[in-house]
């Protein structure tokens, strides 16, 4: 089994993405949702501007210049929208193995 | 004279289909890894190695969270499963294949390239030519390496850039 953790090594603590804002209970069914993509060093940079073209429909330089946001600053707004339409587009994100979340517009 | 451009491992041939030249040698190989891939998927989603293939979807709202991986992450399991039974079929065989199964087999070069990845903690500044042979894990660093010089490759040629 290639899969196995080599001996003695060990796993970073896993940092998940964190964003300090206080969550309300009241969930504004008017406010669109964004969907954020971060940065991961192991996804090739080839990889998430293909994916983000094919999956969303946008041009290369577009996909190129979010790919960039989420390598340089960490995480970029990929897709927006209602809360269901946010949820598939996590889902097929993640799907391709793309660190993808969803939060309120803010 | 015509100098021959060096055909890559995916090939685009004429219409829209592509070819995988792999020898048979790496494509048992390549099989030996995506039938591990299965083995540890049936584990299910909480085995540390598939963190990175079943990310959290609500990071700043755990309860909407744990509704979301409810409903999907059975369905992400089913997804990556289809993706792997096209792919085993892909290298089981030398005839040339769809855009579809070639977009399947990019998807499952990178699951496995993330569960190797999250075995081997890589991080921003990490690249496997600088691993020392004698490093313990060198074979899983090479097979790293090797899986994003065959990714690189795929999106290529599904992008059309290798013509």
């Amino acid at each position: 089994m290639i899969f196995i953790a080599p001996s003695g090594s060990q796993q970073t603590e896993v940092a998940e993405p964190s964003v300090d804002i206080a969550t309300d209970e009241v969930v504004d069914l008017q406010v669109p949702w964004v969907v954020i993509v971060w940065n991961d060093p192991i996804n090739l940079m080839s990889y998430v501007s293909f994916v983000l073209q094919k999956l969303f429909g946008y041009s290369k330089a577009k996909a190129d210049i979010l790919m960039m946001d989420v390598h340089e600053k960490g995480r970029a707004v990929v897709s927006n929208g209602p809360r269901e339409k946010a949820e598939i587009d996590v889902f097929r994100l993640h799907e391709h193995g793309l660190w993808a979340t969803m939060q309120q517009d803010t | 004279m015509k100098r021959r451009k060096r055909e890559g491992p995916v090939v685009a041939r004429e219409n829209d289909m592509f070819e995988i030249t792999l020898s048979s040698d790496d494509r048992s190989t390549l099989l030996h890894f995506v039938d591990q891939l299965s083995e540890i998927l049936a584990m299910g989603p909480d085995d540390v190695r598939l963190r990175r293939l079943f990310p959290t979807a609500y990071h700043e709202n755990p309860e909407h969270d744990a509704e979301y991986q409810g409903y999907m992450r059975d369905e992400l399991t089913q997804s990556r499963a289809a993706s792997i039974a096209v792919v085993k079929e892909v290298l089981e065989s030398t005839e040339l294949i769809t855009a579809g199964q070639l977009h399947a087999f990019m998807t499952v070069l990178n699951n496995l390239r993330l569960v190797l990845g999250t075995l081997l903690d890589v991080g921003e500044d990490d690249f496997e030519d600088d691993i020392d042979e004698n490093d313990p894990a060198f074979g899983q660093w090479q097979l790293y390496g090797y899986l994003g010089w065959l990714l690189e490759w795929t999106i290529s040629a599904l992008s059309g850039e290798d013509n």
